[in-house]
């Protein structure tokens, strides 16, 4: 048995605009789903993000957010993530419009 | 004759690994609810059906990509020793997330056998996986298990022999990427292939294809190693750019993506929703132990509640304890001095017997409430969340949430602390924490605090004593950030759910703790006292009490022969309070006679200055002994300084004081 794939980002999202207003994680209220565009950073911290389950196109749900600039919590592949307010911030998404009551 | 097998687990942080290894082996590797808990290999035996099968715990890892030193240890332990069957634990609750790992150790070419734990759990969240279809999707035999109970760890080891044995007629999946990827690799394995016969021996080629334009730095120092290296390099390096620039992402991340998006259609696939997941207690408990406000709100109310614990259950414990032993002691000392010669007699009552009795009722008292409480603590997954509401606090000192979790390990005992910043990402955060979690008094240090200063000049001195030490590891952990060279890393950190802690692991791990403690710290203990009152009565102590005193009396004003348990105090902290009443008995004085000011130097200087023994032999063995010697110096100077100004301070204010009453 074999899999094959197709390529799993689309090319809307890899050149999503990184200086302009794009929000990020950190700019998501809480009980919010998003998706996951890019993310700034060297090699080293993308990869992370990446090994996490943060790859583009992957959906999210912030669950908690701390007061005065501190970190976010995350849902992402059914797993929660805490994640620094720096780290939240690198990440640029596309929020979903439709709220969870919770 | 009997077959050995080798087996090895793997898989991600927190899958209950470690439980599994229990209930295999019989053996009691501690397991906690905090994901990076396990940080080296354990090894355990046991006896299958004619097999003796050797099995390794390995830590916790969510990828093979040499990012952590646990992933290092992994890998190389499973593609270096070949074990026979590498059993895969996975999370049932959390399917996707965890076959990322899965996918990599196929591509390995691992001979695998999948776990998937936790079913119960995940069933309870309305998550059911169909084993059938995850068992075809993957072409590994997949057993579910529930660790925790032992449910389906017999099926488990009948599948690891025949999968050992090549019963099990299965082919595990090709994992195949997209096409003008698996063009690239195709190229780059034939290269490796023909170039590198060598590591070809030890990895798959089409896995250092793969490594190799991941950009692993393990691999590629390895391969530059070789003298076809730098052309394989060059090669690579060309197919690299032109992969990144056709997909407009770093390498890394084009194959996470496509191995997470592999692990995210098998996982629909196999997985069913059967009942809406309602909100259950525990998803209650982690919704407001990370709020804004109640998160800290609950913090504080933790950590006061562990605080009074320790203090008050450890006065109690101390003061019950020390009339019953009081009784022995006596005892033991009028049978003792009808038989031997008074000398005998004495070194034997106040070396052994009064180093027996000081640790079991100063010690213990405070140590097996702490250990109670950090069971708790671990079991439950509160660690995690504490981490979390701290990362910002912790980002001050150059540092990450995280580092709060080896921080209150500190507090216990400095050597697991001092292991447990691995979880940190990078060398320099490692160091930093290091450093401070050196700081930060543990359980034996508390004795001295709590045991000196708490009771005989009150608690709200001990406080005080705590809050300092807080702000030096701040002010420290700050001085570090700016010194040591590097760029902080974010916190990303798994929150695992929250699990009622069963009884029977606290007790049990409390116990294993406590006995490694009494094991570890008795004969010490014991040894530490016999010599001091050997050299006490054979005089070697006042010479070296006389050398120490100018430092001893002049700068700290305490009483010379302070300087003997300070000595021994090195061995083990607790020693210090042990033997600071044998000390001062030679000179005739006893604890009472000192001053509260002296009994508060002493104890500072206790808390900070060079950490035990075996904290310096495990810094030693993690970071290497130039570092670890600059600790050890830093935190002496820190202690005498600080001791000395403290000594002046406080008298100086004390006489303010009374000139203000008069």
């Amino acid at each position: 048995m074999q899999w094959r794939l197709r390529r799993p980002i689309p090319a809307a999202f890899v050149h999503a605009p990184r200086e302009t207003a794009q929000p990020s994680i950190a700019d998501l209220e809480e009980g919010e789903k998003a998706v996951v565009l890019s993310a700034l950073g060297g090699a080293g911290v993308k990869r992370r993000l990446a090994e996490m389950g943060l790859t583009p196109g992957t959906e999210l749900k912030v669950r908690r957010k701390c007061a005065f600039h501190g970190p976010v919590e995350i849902e992402v592949r059914g797993v929660c993530l805490g994640l620094g307010y720096g780290l939240a911030r690198k990440i640029f998404v596309q929020p979903l419009k439709e709220k969870t009551d919770d | 004759m009997t077959n050995e097998l080798r087996v090895a687990l793997a898989g991600n942080a927190n899958v209950g690994k470690s439980v599994i290894f229990n209930q295999l082996t019989g053996l009691n590797q501690v397991t906690g609810n905090w994901p990076g808990k396990t940080v080296e290999k354990a090894e355990g035996k046991l006896h299958y059906s004619g097999y003796e099968i050797r099995v390794v715990d390995l830590p916790g890892i969510y990828s093979l990509s040499a990012f952590s030193i646990e992933e290092v240890v992994s890998r190389d332990y499973l593609a270096v020793e070949k074990p026979d069957v590498v059993v895969n634990v996975i999370d049932a609750s959390a399917l996707e997330r965890n076959l990322y790992l899965t996918l990599q150790l196929l591509e390995l070419e691992l001979p695998l056998v999948v776990a998937l734990n936790q079913v119960d759990f995940a069933a309870k969240k309305g998550i059911r996986v169909d084993v059938a279809r995850l068992s075809a999707a993957l072409g590994v035999p997949v057993v579910p298990t529930v660790a925790t109970s032992g449910t389906g760890i017999d099926d488990l080891l009948t599948r690891v022999v025949a999968k050992a044995t090549s019963k099990e007629k299965s082919t595990p999946v090709k994992i195949r990427y997209g096409k003008e990827i698996e063009t690239v690799i195709a190229k780059v394995a034939q290269t490796v292939s023909s170039l590198l016969p060598q590591l070809c021996a030890v990895y798959p080629a089409r896995w250092v294809a793969i490594k190799l334009l991941e950009k692993d730095r393990d691999i590629i120092g390895r391969v530059s190693a070789h003298v076809n290296g730098p052309a394989v390099l060059n090669r690579v390096e060309t197919l690299v750019n032109k992969l990144e620039k056709v997909h407009g992402e770093e390498s890394p991340v084009i194959f996470a993506s496509e191995r997470y998006s592999l692990a995210s259609k098998i996982a629909r696939e196999v997985i069913r929703i059967e009942t809406p997941p309602r909100i259950s207690l525990e998803e209650t408990l982690a919704s407001i132990t990370t709020h804004k406000v109640l998160g800290y709100l609950i913090l504080a109310g933790v950590l006061a509640a562990t605080f009074t614990v320790i203090f008050a259950g450890g006065n109690m414990l101390s003061t019950i304890l020390e009339s019953a032993f009081s009784f022995v002691s006596e005892t033991v000392e009028a049978a003792l001095s009808s038989i031997l010669s008074p000398f005998l007699s004495e070194l034997i009552v106040k070396g052994v017997v009064g180093g027996v009795i000081a640790g079991v009722t100063i010690a213990l008292p405070y140590i097996v409430p702490f250990y109670v409480i950090l069971a708790l603590l671990e079991d439950s997954g509160y660690l995690p969340r504490a981490a979390f509401l701290m990362d910002n606090v912790m980002h001050k000192m150059g540092l990450h949430g995280k580092a709060f979790i080896p921080l209150i390990l500190g507090y216990g005992c400095s050597v697991p602390a001092c292991i447990g910043c691995r979880i940190m990402e990078t060398e320099r955060e490692r160091l930093t924490a290091a450093f401070v979690v050196m700081l930060i008094p543990c359980a034996a240090r508390t004795v001295v605090i709590l045991g000196l200063v708490g009771r005989y000049v009150g608690l709200q001195a001990a406080l005080a004593l705590y809050g300092f030490d807080l702000l030096l590891v701040f002010a420290f952990g700050r001085l570090a950030f700016k010194v040591l060279p590097g760029e902080p890393s974010g916190l990303i950190m798994e929150m695992p759910p929250y699990k009622k802690p069963t009884f029977k692991s606290v007790l049990f791990k409390t116990w294993s703790r406590t006995k490694d403690f009494i094991y570890f710290a008795f004969p010490i203990i014991i040894v530490g006292s016999f010599v001091v009152e050997a050299l006490a009565l054979s005089g070697v102590i006042s010479v070296t009490v006389q050398f120490l005193s100018p430092l001893m009396t002049g700068w700290l004003g305490l009483p010379a022969v302070t300087a003997v348990p300070l000595i021994f105090g090195f061995l083990r902290k607790e020693l210090a309070l042990i033997l600071l009443s044998e000390a001062l008995s030679t000179v005739s004085m006893s604890i009472q006679s000192l001053t509260s000011i002296q009994m508060v130097v002493f104890t500072l200087v206790v808390m900070l200055y060079i950490p035990c023994l075996a904290t310096v032999a495990t810094c030693w063995r993690e970071f290497g002994w130039k570092k670890t010697l600059y600790i050890a110096l830093a935190t002496v100077g820190l202690a005498f300084l600080l001791g000395g100004l403290a000594f002046r301070l406080l008298s100086l204010f004390n006489a303010l004081s009374l000139i203000a009453v008069a």
